[in-house]
């Protein structure tokens, strides 16, 4: 064997030029395997990004009808009231792990505009919320208030001060940390009770939509990964059953009917320089590798046909056909093995590259509520949330690579012997 | 002397051609044995089916008891490894092996040790005149110091018998001398049998018989 070694390897290395061709062509095949299929990976994960801060998979909303003026509090972005009620029904749908919500208010105050987020301290929403506070401690009664950090910055709001919101008075009971681009980013949270309290007080509100003194207007549904779509699929059913002929919201939604965003829903919000989906990937992938293997096995039977007067000695001195398998073999598990080592580290470089680019993936305005017409700092209506690609190196495509490529070897490998065998020393040796 | 090979009816066909013409003669043990004809006559087929290099149509040839007509090409390739050593007028050395891996070539699928093989190759390479340059490449040798390398390959093996087609035919003659007295040595010291094809008559005097061939048949 060692000896099989020695020449195969003398064979490869004497005749480096002639054998490069393979190795780079095996190399590309293992790169394109490798970041394609990272890549798709990474926009599956990417999607879910905006998501994984809410630790959650579906969220709900319903459009609602716009408020005549801005005065008071509304719902923000002109979303309608969910009944609670829904939440028990919603309950029901199989697969689902986890579900909270909450009520996102515009309050339009003489003095300034704040966005307000009523939430059960208890549940994931909440929890979420507790996790990011910096100061001070969650509200302990309806009449306390947790502010935004930069917002509380920006108006120079302390601990224990006392301030206004739609003619309720409240106190500052802590400090949490920025969630200002962040879906339903917000200034103010409070328990749910007092925004659902500030919403029913409101007259504007009242006179847009009808509002109960438990409504809410977002949900967040958490279910197992693969489970998504599936529970996607029946809120759907659950929630647009009626035909709706309503108008329309300024972002062109119906009124009256729910939104559902999945990560899903996010895919095609990505953008990047390497967008990619799922099909061409797919497609670029068998492109390349049926276009490599029809390359390098012509490359590399031509390699060994060139040589057939070497083999035709070989076989003279008594080499048998198992004999020469086993050369040709070796010779081309060295040109797989060096293809794929240069191949992984190829696209272990590239992969790093990768990771450094950004893509950006916009958010629907009902998440990231702001009312544009107020920004002074256009920034702040920036609903485009810019992450870095989270591409990974995946081992996995590193071992399907392995294969595919072992796969190209032996297949050669077949062929070429054949080749080879057919051919008579003695016609070989004649033909000088 | 006794005999080695037993030649009988053999004949080969290509095509339409009759290359090979139902030959029969005996090869003796240790005999120095030359094959002799015009261009054409059939001497390299004959030399091919003798060393197992080429299938007879009909025939038969004995090689020390066993017949080598019925061999498939895996025995055949077994046989000459064993028993046969092949010299051609050109050296088929291999381009990417120095000269003692060249002359160990056929050890390589034989299950022994490399310092064995080499240890091998570099006692041959010393009968046959080739002590020095043993880790160069073929194309930075003489033609002759290439077929002594040829011969030394053929050797390895301890074969019985050495096939060799036109071995001198690319040598200048002064080198085709030496490489002949080679050949001698070899048949008179080792008593290696040698069969040898050639179209020079004065080369060909060097064998203790002659065979001469014409369009396919032994004529005398
Ligand atoms: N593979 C083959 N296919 C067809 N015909 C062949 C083949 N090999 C040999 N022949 C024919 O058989 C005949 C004998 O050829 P061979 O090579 O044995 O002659 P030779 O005596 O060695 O000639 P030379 O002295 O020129 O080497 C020739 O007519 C040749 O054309
Ligand atoms: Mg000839």
């Amino acid at each position: 064997m060692t000896k099989t070694f020695d020449y195969a390897w003398k064979e490869i290395s004497k005749r480096k030029k002639k054998y490069m061709l393979n190795v780079i062509l095996i190399a590309l095949v293992v790169v394109m395997l490798i970041t394609l299929n990272s890549l798709g990976t990474a926009y599956k994960e990417a999607s879910r990004l905006p998501f994984e801060k809410m630790q959650s998979s579906i969220i709900i909303q319903k459009n609602g009808n716009v408020p005549e003026n801005t005065t008071g509090a509304v719902t923000s972005c002109s979303l309608a009231p969910i009944r609670n009620n829904l939440i028990d029904e919603i309950e029901t749908i199989e697969g689902i792990k986890d579900i909270s919500y909450g009520l996102s208010l515009w309050v339009f105050d003489n003095d300034n505009f704040k966005r307000v987020l009523g939430v059960n301290w208890d549940d994931s929403l909440g929890t979420k919320l507790k996790a990011g506070i910096v100061e001070g401690e969650i509200p302990q009664s309806d009449d306390e208030v947790l502010i935004e950090k930069t917002y509380a910055e920006q108006y120079n709001l302390k601990i224990e001060q006392k301030l206004e919101i739609s003619e309720q008075e409240f106190r500052v009971s802590g400090i949490v940390k920025g969630y200002g681009k962040d879906i339903i980013a917000s200034d103010f949270f409070m328990n749910l009770e007092s925004a659902q309290g500030i919403a029913f007080d409101s007259k504007n509100l009242q006179e847009t939509e009808e509002f109960n003194q438990d409504d809410i207007n977002i949900i967040f549904v958490d279910t197992e990964q693969t489970k998504i779509n599936a529970v996607a699929g029946k809120l759907k059913n659950l929630l647009n059953q009626e035909s709706l002929n309503g108008g329309k919201t300024p972002t062109g939604k119906t009124i009256g009917s729910y939104n559902i965003y999945t990560p899903e829903s996010f895919e095609n919000q990505i953008s990047s320089l390497f967008v990619l989906s799922d099909k061409l990937i797919l497609f670029i992938s068998i492109i390349t590798i049926i276009g490599s293997v029809l390359i390098i096995m012509k490359s590399m039977s031509h390699a060994i046909i060139q040589r057939k007067k070497e083999f035709g000695i070989m076989k003279s001195i008594g080499f048998t056909k198992k004999d020469i398998q086993k050369e040709i073999g070796m010779e081309t598990i060295l040109q797989v093995f060096a293809g794929y080592i240069l191949g992984i580290i190829v696209s272990f470089i590239t992969i790093l590259l990768l990771a450094r680019t950004k893509i950006s993936i916009s958010i629907p305005w009902e998440l990231n509520p702001y009312p544009h017409f107020l920004a002074s700092n256009p920034n702040l209506v920036d609903t485009v949330q810019t992450y870095l690609l989270p591409i990974q190196f995946q081992p996995a495509y590193a071992i399907l690579s392995f294969v595919v490529v072992i796969i190209i070897g032996i297949l050669t490998a077949i062929i070429t012997t054949n080749q080879i065998n057919k051919l008579k020393a003695m016609e070989v040796l004649k033909n000088e | 002397m006794n005999e080695l090979i037993t030649i009988k009816n053999l004949s080969k066909t290509f095509n339409k051609v009759e290359a090979v013409k139902d030959v029969s003669f005996k090869i003796k043990k240790g005999e120095f044995l030359g094959i002799q004809g015009h261009s054409g006559s059939g001497k390299s087929t004959l030399l091919g089916l003798l060393a197992g290099l080429e299938k007879a149509n009909s025939g038969k040839i004995t090689y020390n008891g066993s017949d080598l007509t019925n061999m498939n090409e895996d025995e055949l390739a077994l046989f000459r490894r064993e028993n046969v050593g092949v010299v051609f007028q050109s050296f088929n050395l291999i381009p990417t092996l120095n000269i003692i891996e060249n002359i160990a070539l056929p050890l390589f699928p034989l299950n022994i040790s490399k310092n064995e093989m080499i240890e091998r190759a570099r006692k041959i390479a010393k009968d046959v005149g080739l002590s020095h340059r043993l880790t160069h490449y073929a194309n930075e040798l003489s033609g002759g110091e290439q077929q002594r390398v040829a011969i030394a390959r053929a050797l390895i093996n301890n074969p019985k018998v050495l096939f060799a087609d036109e071995p001198t035919g690319n040598l200048d003659s002064k080198t085709g001398k030496k490489i002949i007295e080679l050949l001698k040595e070899l048949n008179r010291e080792k008593e290696l049998t040698v069969v040898m094809v050639t179209h020079d008559n004065e080369i060909a005097k060097n064998s203790d018989r002659i065979i001469e061939m014409k369009d396919g048949g032994v004529i005398r």
